[in-house]
């Protein structure tokens, strides 16, 4: 194991000191922009257009419950909630039900149906935004709950069954056998095996699905208009676009945006980085 | 008969399980896709879909329209810069990162790892519009800069030709990390033993790198790279939030470009499922180069 670790000398001390600039540089770029956010929404307007950098010399919280109470917070929290737990619970099911299937039951259909999901993985939704737009137009579901989530589960499952079929393929055949042999039918075999079984699998799922979700922008932008339906990053963009010289709300309202993913992504750093990494894979 | 019992169970089970997944996926990107293929011959411009002369067939004078357009041309070129800011950009700084990490080069790795990754996480609207007040005229940027330069200044809308630098910057910063993690979880997968003979053997720390540490990472970068040019595509969010396209849509990308033409003034639907067709087919074909690429120089994983 020591031989593993680098000798000093091996890397020229130029190379040395590049490297550590380099991450120097991006540490502090990452840092300081949060923490000049941090430090602006404690300012009233007056004081940050006259001491934009330094320290607030009268710090004051007044501008975040000015700013909950405009741009609808409360509102804005339940609907990013409820799109974000319904969706991804939804995704979970359905594509550990057709992992299953995929992985466990012989089909000729197999190979076209799980190749289209993965072609899924690949394909920009951005292209699509216009048409699935007007799709979702068409068959009457603008501006309902159910026309967000539906896309939504869409967008997901591309990789939520290609993750779900890998991991259920890993589990021994002889497992499903042996309870078909015992008269188990197939979806007995599914709750009572597979959804016990395949916990880390929806674990990593749902912190993929969770992160996404939450701050999803394009689809909820075009798919609803009214505000009873809005997410925080619909309405943190509404927000702060209207109120372009109240600057000690704006950074209230970023701050209040960005403060849940940040306690989200402390606590489940590991899984994130996990899941993160076994996304990213080959189409 | 117990057999064919057996059978249609086991393909009922099958089509139960699948059908639900399949129904939402397909109704969601599959018939979008085809469906805008066939409005792109259209002028459709809005209203109900399925009454008389709701629109009529156009032929490809969208598509013509859009390639004399010079705002499409502009768009598909920051798209480009956006795909080489992220091969030759985030993909060599996020093997740097994971490499010196993996390594262990510098202290509070597990740190420099979580601030990295971070600006990933938050959502893109709050990154531009931070973003877009750091470069604000009361932002740091002109602020610190004015100490040493009276009177200087800077902003987004300033130059319209580099106003995509200040974009491809914050791009750059945002997804680092993303191959970070990819990178630093592959290089944990190389068997340790290997370097170490490497090094038994008298190699340099640069020759483990590069005769030991790239060679067995050469499938991810492939993977890494087909990410960064799919991805290159998907740009909407955050120069919606930082910049909207502007100065005089200089800053625009092909996904904003489709926007402003179905959401902006009188919708052109028409229009803007054509440069839907032109995106799909574009992402189908940058997929298939990459993917002859890795036929041709082998990618293993």
């Amino acid at each position: 194991m020591e031989n593993n670790k680098i000798k000093k000398s091996d890397f020229h001390p130029f190379i040395r000191f590049f490297v550590f600039l380099v991450v120097g540089i991006f540490t502090i770029l990452t840092l300081y922009p949060l923490f000049w956010l941090a430090l602006s929404s404690l300012k009233t307007t007056t004081e940050f257009m006259k001491n934009s950098m330094g320290w607030p010399l009268n710090p004051t919280l007044q501008n975040y419950p000015a700013a909950w109470e405009r741009a609808q917070f409360t509102n804005l929290f339940i609907n990013s909630l409820f799109f974000t737990v319904i969706s991804t619970l939804a995704i979970i099911f359905l594509a550990l039900m057709a992992g299953f299937a995929f992985a466990k039951i012989q089909s000729k259909a197999t190979p076209f149906l799980h190749g289209s999901f993965i072609m899924g993985i690949l394909l920009t939704l951005q292209s699509i935004m216009v048409p699935l737009f007007l799709a979702v137009n068409l068959v009457g579901l603008y501006n309902t709950r159910l026309g967000v989530l539906i896309p939504y589960v869409g967008m997901g499952l591309p990789i939520a069954i290609y993750l779900c079929t890998e991991y259920i393929r890993s589990i021994p055949d002889s497992v499903v056998d042996s309870a078909r042999i015992d008269g188990a039918s197939y979806f007995r075999i599914f709750l009572n095996i597979i959804v016990p079984m395949a916990k880390p699998v929806a674990v990593t799922l749902a912190i993929l699905n969770v992160a996404g979700t939450w701050n999803e922008f394009m689809l909820i932008n075009i798919l609803v208009s009214s505000d009873a339906l809005r997410t925080l990053p619909v309405g943190i963009l509404k927000f702060t676009g209207t109120l372009v010289t109240d600057y000690g709300r704006m950074f209230a309202a970023l701050n209040i945006g960005l403060i849940p993913m940040l306690i989200f992504y402390l606590l489940f750093r590991k899984q994130i980085t996990k899941g993160v990494a076994a996304g990213a894979v080959k189409g | 008969m117990k057999k064919t019992m057996f059978w249609s169970e086991k393909r009922r089970a099958y089509l139960l399980l699948v059908f639900p997944a399949v129904l939402i996926y397909w109704a969601v990107m599959a018939f979008p896709t085809i469906f805008s293929f066939v409005l792109s011959l259209t002028d459709y411009n809005g209203g109900p879909i399925f009454v008389r002369q709701a629109f009529s067939f156009v032929g490809f004078t969208n598509y013509l329209r859009m390639f004399q357009d010079k705002f499409f041309w502009i768009s598909l070129k920051n798209n480009v810069f956006i795909m080489g800011i992220s091969v030759f950009g985030q993909i060599p700084l996020g093997f740097l990162f994971a490499y010196v990490l993996h390594r262990k080069l510098v202290k509070f790795g597990d740190f420099v790892q979580t601030i990295v990754y971070l600006p990933s996480v938050i959502s893109t609207i709050v990154i531009g519009r931070l973003w877009q007040l750091f470069f604000s005229p009361y932002g740091p940027l002109v602020t610190f800069m004015q100490k040493f330069k009276p009177g200087w200044y800077f902003s987004l809308a300033n130059d319209p030709q580099l106003a995509i630098i200040p974009v491809l910057f914050v791009i750059l910063w945002m997804y680092t990390g993303t191959y970070l993690i990819i990178f630093l979880a592959n290089l944990q997968k190389i068997d340790p033993a290997l370097i170490e003979a490497a090094r038994i053997d008298g190699a340099t720390e640069w020759q483990v790198l590069t005769k030991v540490i790239l060679p067995a990472l050469s499938g991810v970068i492939v993977t890494a790279s087909i990410l960064a040019i799919s991805g290159s595509l998907k740009s909407f969010d955050l120069i919606y939030a930082l910049t909207a396209g502007n100065p005089a849509r200089r800053t625009s990308v092909l996904a904003l470009y489709m926007y402003d033409y179905a959401f902006k003034h009188s919708p052109k639907y028409g229009l803007a499922n054509a440069i839907a067709v032109v995106m799909v087919l574009l992402s189908l074909v940058l997929i298939g180069v990459v993917k002859i690429t890795e036929g041709k120089f082998g990618g293993k994983e």
